[in-house]
């Protein structure tokens, strides 16, 4: 495998895993998430304080990840967007609202660095995640195990939403909240449950892509814009177009750098936050709702030639 | 705010309990601090003050009046500042014969050119101030034309999308001037010439009354500003833009005007900021110093009022400063575990804006809408017209 | 069997409707007419409890409604069929009729699915379909059968005939008296069809700007010339009144 491509994966998977957690908030509450910021850091801070406190592998540390995720998440609905949604807040305030919360959780998260620091010896500032992995095939075991835990999680979410009940009343209320009200569906509850695995699945984002980058404190505070670029690369209409997003944005950083610093010398590596902006910038240019926007049946209909089926 | 009653009520609205009481709870820090911590202290926050409330003023121009979701305010600064940083000193060494092109900002160089600069400024107050109004002018075109190629491509889109995509375009301003050594030396901080060198040890004693008075400028020139048709303007935009294109308004045409009026004012502020700080780094100017915390100050003081704005900044400042100022004393409990109470900061400005979101949507000062014309006018208007008619 | 009583409501601080009065009765027809604006789906908004009710009183089988949450009245048998919006596009027919009957059982949920594509054969040949590409007709009979899958005591319909083919909605129409004559469900209908619904309706309010104008007999409404053409667009071809001579205008003389 190329050097930028292993790298590139893990990264990607990270990317995906936390543009998806802010397009599903988007959809369900229309609230734009800056908390994913933080807690993508959280989950990088709570494997790495296990894995150095009580060794072993890196993997074994994602249910609490998880966990921690989702209750970062009920707070911040509970605590915040709750009473904004009742209010029926401004777009730009249920945004602002949870870059407050951000602010907040990074705060906790620098003393708790410091805290680690202070009584541990543990020097959560520059982290190099990949150390504590084990090798598989003469390449890191992340390369492998990190995109299937990603299709894994995709997989069972999709599952989720299109099989189980509760999941179809998730996508009711996304599509129609009144009428959803009005057949009895709590949206309450469908809330709640979106911040709780749009929490999730920002923390395991975030201890993925501390694989691949250095984990720092401000690792999610820096990355922001570019998970922020991957949600709206996908259109923020649904979750698979997020995650997609997510995934060419990561992907075409690696990539891009790799390869203009081949042919323009390593001073491009500067500028290695352009290279997907720019991608985003120029397909929003071309599709203005994003991938998802893409009229792929469209597209394969005329390639094939196949009569509209039944299903769309 | 003007208000439309007579000059009576003209005062009264001007200083609204609410206001006295902010600005007494403002005048009993500044006293606290002055007697515990002497002059200097005081000095430091004012001109922090006038800086921040310039450039969270130009946020409340476009986002609390023209309602456009303003998360990149750190571009047009990193312009102001930049242009300040990279031009008027190659100016003034090429006026003297130094080295001026994309050596200027290397810092073997920079660190020997800029104190001959200084030195030369500090001969004479009036090469100073003309290289002051220099700097000013300097960044405000490079902050408008920043706002102008922002507003581009950015003007079209819906509330949440402009909002990401200026952050993300801030961001990218911070990496390339982090990176592009030729601007302002990179990941080297380059020094910006003095040109208050003139008044040697008075330096921060005579910033202070310079940077209040651009403040006040500012502050006129935006009151008359959303006072004219434009502010009204801008308002419609705000507050249902469907029904004001319907109206006949050029919504792309308003926007873009609000975005470079407010990029170039705040470039003014990322101006007067490298000039106070002396030097530019570029790694310094983050969107959470001058993105978020506008932002908070702005919530605090009230969406769509300027006077709010400045008691927004005036309060937060002095908070921070406190914190800053008193943390081995008063947060000890913190550095007793190894946490420095310095992230107190954060969660400072992070409970602002929760605070202000939740319990007081409307601020310190709620915005009041002033009639076009004071009310001695329209009465006059009127019976001119009756006067006419008769 | 409902009962609003000097409701004030609207949306946000714009008020609406003025002091309404209204009286359901136990498994009649009752019709709610008027010109566009009058506030007719802002009342069934208040019952749902979507607009926000200022003052005033609403009772359902002698139990306040006021305040209840919405998604808890699809509990208490109260089923509303919106004007927009009543089917969910993204979903297929059979997970329509699931979501409409969210709070029973799996089984019962089957049972009552079944039963629906029984009532309405055309959802059995599309049931896996999205219910997004179905034609107007047939969303409208969809919208129907979701609202009968709650078992309601209580049906709200908001103008289930806008945008259908004449035929079509005198179809729907015929489906709405059927759904009282046989199954004994109490009906609250909001209708622009004007003089078609109060041929089938029981009882009926006439609503202007907010007010009741006229409360009664649903068929004696229609020996009412003025408010006819005033409001309702209804003109009397013959001028010796009775319904079978009265012909629909053009609905542009409405004024809100």
């Amino acid at each position: 495998m190329a050097p930028w491509m292993s790298s590139g994966l893990i990264y990607a998977s990270g990317l995906a895993m936390t543009a998806g957690s802010i397009t599903l908030l988007y959809i369900v509450t229309r609230t734009f998430n800056f908390a994913v910021a933080s807690m993508a850091t959280i989950g990088f801070i709570v494997v790495y304080t296990g894995v150095s406190l009580y060794g072993g592998l890196p993997y074994q540390y994602y249910p609490f990840v998880l966990i921690i995720g989702a209750i970062t998440g009920v707070i911040c609905y509970y605590g915040l967007n709750r009473p904004l949604l009742y209010r029926k807040a401004a777009e730009t305030t249920l945004m602002m609202s949870t870059l407050g919360y951000d602010l907040i959780l990074l705060s906790l998260i620098q003393m708790y660095s410091d805290y680690l620091t202070y009584t541990f010896k543990l020097f959560p500032r520059r982290v190099t995640m990949s150390v504590f992995d084990f090798e598989l095939y003469g390449e890191s075991a992340a390369t492998f195990i990190l995109p299937i835990t990603a299709i894994a999680c995709l997989t069972i979410l999709h599952f989720f939403l299109t099989k189980t009940k509760f999941g179809i009343a998730m996508r009711a209320t996304i599509e129609n909240p009144t009428l959803a009200g009005a057949s009895g569906i709590n949206s309450d509850r469908v809330y709640l449950v979106s911040w709780i695995i749009s929490g999730s699945m920002a923390a395991l984002g975030g201890s993925f892509m501390a694989m691949a980058m250095t984990g720092t404190p401000v690792m999610g505070m820096v990355t922001i814009p570019l998970m922020f670029a991957g949600a709206i690369l996908g259109g923020l209409g649904n979750i698979y177009g997020g995650i997609l997003g997510g995934m060419v944005i990561g992907l075409t950083e690696y990539a891009g750098v790799y390869f203009l610093a081949k042919q323009f010398g390593p001073w491009i590596l500067g500028y290695r936050m352009g290279i997907p902006l720019f991608i985003m910038a120029a397909t929003l240019l071309v599709f203005p709702r994003g991938l998802s926007g893409i009229p792929l049946g469209k597209i394969i209909k005329n390639l094939f030639g196949q009569k509209r089926g039944a299903s769309a | 705010m003007i208000t439309n009653e007579s000059p009576g009520g003209k005062i009264k609205g001007l200083f609204s309990n609410r206001i006295v009481f902010v600005l007494a709870v403002i005048l009993a820090f500044l006293a606290f601090l002055y007697f515990s911590r002497g002059i200097s202290i005081i000095l430091t926050i004012l001109i922090q003050v006038t800086i921040f409330s310039i450039i969270t003023m130009s946020l409340n121009l476009e986002s609390g009046y023209a309602g456009i979701p303003q998360f990149g305010r750190v571009a047009a600064v990193i312009a102001g500042a930049f242009a300040v940083g990279a031009i008027p000193g190659r100016i003034m060494a090429a006026f003297m014969g130094l080295p001026a092109g994309a050596e200027y900002a290397s810092d073997t160089v920079n660190f020997k050119l800029v104190p001959e600069i200084n030195a030369l400024l500090a001969s004479s107050w009036l090469v100073s101030l003309g290289f002051l109004i220099m700097c000013l002018v300097l960044a405000a075109l490079s902050g408008a034309l920043i706002g102008w190629l922002i507003s581009r491509p950015a003007i079209r889109l819906k509330e949440g999308y402009l909002g990401i995509s200026m952050l993300a375009i801030g961001d990218f301003f911070m990496w390339v001037g982090h990176n592009w050594n030729i601007i302002v030396g990179g990941s080297t901080p380059v020094n910006v010439p003095d040109p208050f060198r003139v008044f040697g040890t008075d330096r921060f004693t005579v910033i202070v009354p310079v940077f209040f008075v651009i403040a006040i400028l500012i502050f006129i020139y935006l009151n008359k500003l959303t006072q004219s048709p434009f502010g009204r303007n801008l308002r419609m935009l705000r507050d249902n833009d469907l029904s004001a294109n319907a109206a006949g308004l050029n919504i792309v045409k308003v926007r873009t005007q609000a975005l470079v009026i407010g990029a170039a004012i705040a470039a003014i502020g990322g101006g007067l900021y490298v000039i106070y700080t002396g030097s530019v780094a570029a790694i310094g100017l983050t969107r959470l110093t001058f993105t978020f915390w506008p932002w908070a100050y702005m919530m605090l003081g009230g969406i769509g009022s300027n006077i709010g704005v400045f008691l927004g900044v005036f309060l937060l400042t002095i908070l921070r400063t406190m914190i800053i100022i008193f943390r081995s004393t008063w947060f000890g409990f913190l550095l007793q575990v190894g946490i420095d109470p310095l992230w107190l900061e954060y969660t400072l400005l992070g409970a602002v804006i929760i605070i202000v979101i939740l319990f007081m949507p409307h601020g310190l000062v709620p915005e009041k809408i002033a009639p076009m014309l004071p009310s001695k006018r329209i009465k006059k208007v009127l019976a001119d017209r009756q006067a006419v008619s008769k | 069997m409902l009962t609003v009583k000097n409701l004030n409501s609207g949306y946000g601080k714009l008020q609406v409707l003025y002091d309404l009065n209204i009286e359901v009765p136990e498994k009649g027809l009752t019709v709610v007419v008027g010109p566009n604006g009058a506030g007719k789906t802002t009342l069934l908004c208040s019952i749902m409890n979507i607009a926000t009710v200022f003052s005033g009183e609403i009772t359902f089988g002698g139990e306040p409604l006021t305040g209840v949450v919405t998604h808890k009245l699809a509990q208490k048998g109260i089923s509303y069929v919106p004007q927009m919006g009543n089917v969910f596009a993204e979903l297929t027919v059979l997970d329509n009729l699931h979501m409409a009957g969210y709070m029973l059982s799996k089984a019962e949920a089957n049972d009552k699915a079944a039963q629906m594509t029984e009532i309405f054969p055309v959802l059995k040949k599309f049931i896996h379909r999205l219910a997004g590409t179905l034609s107007g007709g047939e969303r409208r009979m969809l919208a129907i059968a979701m609202g009968l899958m709650k078992n309601p005591k209580l049906m709200l319909l908001d103008e289930l005939s806008t945008d259908l083919a004449p035929i079509i909605a005198e179809r729907v129409m015929v489906e709405v008296a059927r759904m009282r004559d046989e199954l004994g469900i109490t009906i609250l209908m909001v209708e622009q069809m004007a003089r078609r619904a109060l041929e089938i309706g029981d009882t009926a309010y006439l609503l202007v700007s907010g007010e009741v104008r006229y409360s009664g007999q649903a068929d004696s409404l229609l020996h009412e010339p003025e408010l006819c053409s005033m409001y309702l667009g209804i003109k009397q071809t013959a001028g010796k009144g009775g319904s079978a001579k009265l012909s629909v205008s053009d609905e542009g003389s409405e004024n809100s």
